[in-house]
């Protein structure tokens, strides 16, 4: 039989007072499983930690029931004390006889009585433990970067290091929406500039590889070990192993056509800022009075996409730099902007004689603007070109990328972050991360800012050299029993779980697998399990509370 | 021995198990018959595990996740929903009224509403009276 | 070539702070992470839930901090600040003094027997004054590292009594009246920032009535109030006990005056819309605002959802609020410059997100930049760098911005310090 120990902390008086330990010692003394009960005032101490290492040795412990405060508190630091003492850490199970028990349970009988349940139902789960271990798989550090807008550029040089070759495969030229833009607000530095400097950089940049005008036909594998084959401009194929993917491929600016209230296409001298700046600008002479429309395409989308407002005046600015005289109104409904540069951003286009007007509702005309203002007075302009300031969408290739690599997309159609506030650079499948336009509508600092994330990201966990470490929780598979239902592989929001076409099985990657258990709660055969959360455990748990 | 009605909870480990030691840690009062399993989401409560519950004479059977939304794995606690409303169903072909069964979503900082839920289930499974298999016979 | 140090030191443990040093000690380097509270996460851990989602706070942010404490390449440094730096990227040598917290984090094991006894009672800063904490004291139950501190501003032994009621109420041998004030120095090849932001002090925009009328409230008041482990374990009322039949949001309070936008108030007033409408059934809510600012994919749907819910939305100038008797009278200026007024029972305001007050000083230690608001600055182009190489910003000590911005620029800054420690 296995030795199986038995500690009660008495945690000073706060188990001890509230809980009878004489009592619980009594009782559990009788069960066999159990090889020996020891106490300790202060199990947690360094003394404690001592003792408890010094009593497995001594007795030869195989499997250790500690009863004391939440597993949250000290699990970790009795796991280490097991496997500086040469035990595998997870032959144990932490009681918790403080937090849920002597501190919530004011009488003293009954506490003494939940603690008993309490610990018979570890005792009764310990020998169905199994020694799990930390594994680790070989992986490469190489990176895969799709797009190259200033986004995944950026990704490209934070990433670059020695012993890491970095892929970037862009569809058309370097550069994505930059190469349209004239300035870049609010510092008004040249755009082509910042991009010529960036392209050089990446060019020559001895560990990075640019591949333009190429296109990913597949990608297959998972973190740490992906294979993607390329076909490059002149179709070769290229095959790359990489062990991390960084999506950077932009959105698109939104296209009006379908509002038939701003008269996109309908009018001459309609034109969205995009098309504005790209082009329009650069004509000789422009009118004498111009129209900016702010919030185009807001309503039927359902976002701001926070860019347009300090855009719109950007534009102004342009225009009022190349052509003084031009009279220049701003239609806007709410004024989006944040941040600290951006009140002052808007006092100077104001002082640059830019007039500034709320609208509730507009419809363009030809050459002219019908509005109705916010004290639902309807009102009309006569103006010379009308420029759309139009909103960021989703580019046409996300949808492609999320089902080739299975990752979600959000109610917008931009890909999901694995959580919006914490991790809004990572997917849900580990090792593949988005940044920039395609995660959502941004301006170049928060592209930029989320291209050093992504590659701060991959530092942190690629490294040269270095093993990938997989959590030992994880579930598995028997594969004796598996019907090949599928039912596991549906339920996993991590994509862990596959059905091995050849032997009609499901198989578990334990690298993306985060061991929640829902696969082992669906499978209706009992072959997923759940480490340290097996059926067995569970009902042995219950078995012994409700006895 | 045991005069009290027995209660389990699966308490899923990032947002109940959290709010039951909070609970504790302010020293809210919790119902002695109630002892708690600790899963690492509230999907990895199978159902099966309820029914051996009450297969095993439990008055009553809490399990506790994170809010909508707020799950750790993202959507565990949708299934959990899922697999207990199919649950329920079940359990009335074994005459157990489905009140025994409760789930509430109970978050990390919730340690008061853990306090609260816990009793009021508790006195609500005293007031329910046993477990209508402890009295069937095939149950040991 | 001369090696570079790897390790790193992160000042500040708010929820930049903490990403900062999880990557960072990911990739195996040693990170020394300050705080100069007793306890960390910032202010988010102030909130009960998180807009957009409303995702609950505490859940969001204890599996992090837990990462931190159970982390063996990351220290903790609570209680510590930073003295005194030296040298430059790849090799810094920072000198940080270490307030005694009197208790001994290796012996306590935070079972609070010792608050009961302590004879004296102040004012919770954490919870806004809102209640009382004892001289030694948690600044909010679940607080962490979960040990209390002296506060020996106020302990009675710092008068000269020989009170020992927390030492005998203690069994554990955790309180150390003789703890004293310890100067720790470290050698670092990277520098990341992470100071955060202070509230502004809404009683300089005196048009507000902020501390001469009782229910006009700042906003950490108001999330406190709403957060179930706060003063009134989540009820939202008013200051003789009752819940508020109507509130009034304010936004924009000082922006004018600063001459920025705080970027997060729209959105948290609208958090405090669905806080009030879910938890006070019939109640009135008001917003007054000057322009909305909603940014991102997320937002627009939240914002929508409290308009459905019935808020009265009011855009607003020059607003005055009074003591009335029905209780708080708004006037205002209306949109259309008319004026208005309507009576609340409650009023929560938004002021300016300001840089910490310890950023000046953090910029002087460090020889690095302030911009014209005091937030620190940083490179265009580089939106985490600042103008000394191997020191990094993030998080609201370069401006105000929503959690997920301090997260990613976390992990910018954290890249950026992984690699220019590497030889
Ligand atoms: C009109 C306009 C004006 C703006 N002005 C400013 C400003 O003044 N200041 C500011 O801060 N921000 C501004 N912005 C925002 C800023 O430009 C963007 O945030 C930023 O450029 C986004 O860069 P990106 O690399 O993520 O996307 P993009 O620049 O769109 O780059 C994406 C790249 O991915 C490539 N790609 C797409 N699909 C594939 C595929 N299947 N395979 C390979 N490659 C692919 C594309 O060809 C493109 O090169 C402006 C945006 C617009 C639209
Ligand atoms: C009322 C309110 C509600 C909010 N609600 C939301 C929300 O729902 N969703 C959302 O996305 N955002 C919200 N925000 C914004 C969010 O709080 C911030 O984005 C986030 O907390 C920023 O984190 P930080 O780490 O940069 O700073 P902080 O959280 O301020 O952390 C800074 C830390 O540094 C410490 N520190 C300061 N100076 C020093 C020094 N000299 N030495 C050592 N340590 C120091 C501080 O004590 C603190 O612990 C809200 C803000 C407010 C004001
Ligand atoms: S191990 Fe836990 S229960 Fe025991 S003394 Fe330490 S804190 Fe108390
Ligand atoms: S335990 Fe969870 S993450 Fe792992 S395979 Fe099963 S369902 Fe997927
Ligand atoms: S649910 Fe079970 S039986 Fe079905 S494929 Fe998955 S492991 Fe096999
Ligand atoms: S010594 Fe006395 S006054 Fe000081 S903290 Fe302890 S109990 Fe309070
Ligand atoms: S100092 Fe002592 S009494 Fe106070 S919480 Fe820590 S262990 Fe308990
Ligand atoms: S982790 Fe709490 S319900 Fe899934």
């Amino acid at each position: 039989m296995t030795k199986v120990g038995l500690f009660l902390c008495e945690c000073g008086p706060n188990i001890a007072e509230a809980v009878d330990l004489d009592k619980v010692t009594e009782v559990i003394k009788g069960d066999k499983k159990v090889a020996l009960i020891e106490r300790h005032r202060l199990l947690c101490s360094e003394d404690g930690k001592k003792f408890l290492a010094e009593s497995i040795k001594k007795n030869g412990f195989e499997r250790i029931v500690i009863a004391a405060c939440s597993p949250k508190q000290h699990e970790n630091t009795f796991m280490e004390v097991m496997t500086r003492a040469g035990l595998n850490p997870y032959l144990f199970q932490m009681v918790n006889i403080r937090e849920q028990c002597a501190w919530m349970t004011p009488d003293k009988e009954l506490a003494t009585q939940k603690a008993i349940r309490l610990i018979r139902a570890a005792i009764n789960r310990i020998n169905y433990h199994t020694p799990l271990k930390q594994k680790e798989i070989e992986c490469s550090p190489d990176v895969l970067i799709i797009g190259a807008g200033i986004t995944g550029i950026e990704t490209a040089l934070r990433t670059a290091q020695k012993n890491r070759n970095i892929y970037i495969v862009e569809k058309n030229e370097l550069g994505g929406v930059l190469n349209r833009l004239q300035s870049l607000y609010p510092g008004m530095q040249s755009a082509r500039e910042l991009l010529q400097k960036k392209i050089k950089e990446i060019k020559s940049h001895p560990e990075i590889k640019v591949f333009q005008k190429s296109k990913i036909k597949e990608i297959l594998g998972f973190f740490g070990n992906f294979i993607a084959r390329i076909e490059t401009e002149d179709k070769k194929e290229v095959k790359l192993n990489i062990g991390s993917i960084i999506l950077t491929i932009g959105g698109e600016t939104f296209v009006p056509a379908e509002l038939p209230n701003f008269g996109y296409k309908k009018f001459e001298n309609v034109f969205t800022a995009d098309e504005f700046e790209n082009s329009v600008i650069n004509k000789e002479n422009l009118p004498q009075t111009i129209a900016i429309v702010h919030c185009v395409g807001r309503e039927k989308f359902g976002y701001c996409s926070k860019i347009c407002c300090a855009n719109s005046m950007k534009l102004a600015r342009l225009i009022k730099e190349k052509s003084k005289n031009t009279k220049v109104f701003q239609f806007y409904k709410e004024l989006c902007l944040p941040g600290k540069e951006y009140d002052q951003f808007y006092k100077e286009t104001k002082e640059q004689g830019v007039e500034f007007i709320r609208y509730k509702n507009i419809e363009i005309g030809d050459h002219k603007i019908d509005y109705i203002s916010e004290d639902e007075i309807k009102q009309s302009l006569s103006v010379d070109m009308i420029i759309l300031s139009t909103g960021l969408v989703p580019g046409k290739d996300t949808q492609y990328f999320a089902n080739l690599l299975n990752i979600p997309l959000d109610d917008y159609g931009f890909f999901k972050e694995e959580h919006i506030k914490l991790a809004p650079v990572s997917t849900i499948t580990e090792g593949i991360s988005i940044a920039g336009g395609c995660q959502g509508p941004q301006d170049l600092n928060d592209a930029v800012i989320q291209a050093g994330a992504s590659a701060g990201r991959t530092l942190s966990s690629l490294i040269p050299g270095r093993r990938l470490q997989v959590e030992a929780k994880t579930c598995e598979i028997a594969d004796s029993i598996c019907v090949g239902c599928g039912v596991c592989v549906r339920v996993c929001t991590y994509g862990a779980l596959t059905i091995d076409e050849s032997k009609h099985i499901s198989v578990v990657n334990e690298v993306l697998c985060r061991g929640c258990g829902n696969c082992a709660a669906a499978c209706p055969s009992g072959a997923a399990r759940h480490r340290h959360f097996t059926n067995q455990e569970i009902y042995q748990e219950e078995r012994a509370m409700l006895k | 021995m045991q005069t009290e009605p027995t209660i389990i909870g699966f308490l899923c480990n990032w947002c109940s198990y959290a709010a039951a030691d909070l609970a504790g840690n302010s020293k809210l009062e919790v119902p002695g018959n109630l002892t708690t399993i600790r899963v690492m989401c509230s999907s990895r409560v199978d159902p099966v595990f309820i029914l051996n519950a009450y297969f095993q004479g439990a008055d009553g059977v809490l399990v506790a996740g994170c809010h909508p939304g707020d799950c750790h794995y993202q959507t565990g606690n949708y299934y959990a929903r899922r697999r207990l409303a199919l649950l329920i169903k079940i359990l009335q072909t074994f005459d157990i009224e489905p009140k025994r069964l409760r789930l509430s979503w109970i978050s990390a900082s919730e340690g008061q509403r853990f306090s609260e839920i816990t009793q009021e289930f508790a006195k609500f499974i005293k007031e329910a009276g046993p477990n209508p298999l402890k009295k069937k016979p095939f149950f040991e | 070539m001369e090696t570079k140090n790897k390790d790193i030191l992160i000042i500040g443990a708010g929820l930049a702070g903490i990403e900062a040093s999880l990557l960072c000690a990911r990739a195996g380097r040693k990170v020394y992470l300050l705080e100069k509270e007793p306890y960390f996460g910032g202010s988010a851990i102030k909130s009960e839930e998180v807009f957009p989602l409303m995702e609950c706070a505490t859940c969001m942010l204890a599996p992090k901090q837990s990462d931190v404490l159970e982390n063996k390449n990351i220290e903790l440094l609570t209680l510590s600040e930073l003295q005194e730096v030296q040298g430059e990227a790849g090799n810094f040598t920072a000198r940080i003094k270490k307030q005694a917290r009197y208790v001994s984090l290796e012996n306590c094991i935070g079972c609070g027997a010792c608050f009961e006894p302590c004879p004296v009672e102040i004012d919770n800063n954490f919870e806004e004054g809102l209640s009382k904490r004892k001289a030694i004291y948690i600044a909010c139950a679940g607080a962490l590292p979960n040990a209390p501190a002296i506060d020996m501003n106020y302990c009675l032994r710092k008068k000269g009594e020989d009170c020992q009621a927390c030492k005998q109420s203690c069994m554990f041998d955790a309180i150390l009246y003789d703890d004293k004030d310890r100067e720790i120095t470290v050698n670092v090849g990277a520098i990341i920032v992470a100071t955060g932001f202070k509230l502004g002090d809404a009683s300089q925009y005196t048009n507000y009535g902020y501390k001469k009328f009782k229910n006009v409230l700042s906003a950490f008041e108001f999330e406190r109030l709403r957060a179930s482990n706060g003063p009134t374990t989540g009820i939202i009322q008013t200051k003789d006990g009752s819940p508020p039949d109507s509130i009034a949001l304010i936004h924009c309070v000082g922006r004018k005056e600063k001459g920025y936008c705080s970027q997060v108030c729209c959105l948290y007033l609208t958090k405090f819309a669905h806080y009030a409408f879910d938890k006070i059934p019939g109640v009135k809510v008001y917003q007054f605002y000057k322009e909305l600012s909603i940014p991102g994919k997320e937002n627009e749907h939240f914002y929508k959802e409290i308009q459905k819910k019935g808020i009265n939305s009011i855009r607003a100038e020059n607003i005055e609020i009074i003591e009335a008797d029905s209780g708080l009278q708004i006037n205002y200026q209306n949109g259309n410059n008319k004026n208005g007024s309507i009576a609340v029972d409650m009023v929560v305001l938004a002021p300016p997100i300001e840089p910490h007050p310890e950023t000046r000083n953090i910029a002087r230690i460090l020889n690095i930049e302030l911009d014209q608001f005091g937030f620190l600055k940083t490179q265009p182009f580089n939106p985490v760098e600042s103008n000394r190489a191997g020191i990094y910003i993030a998080g609201c000590a370069r401006e105000p911005n929503f959690m997920q911005e301090a997260v990613v620029q976390a992990q910018d800054a954290a890249g950026q310090a992984l690699n220019i420690t590497e030889d």
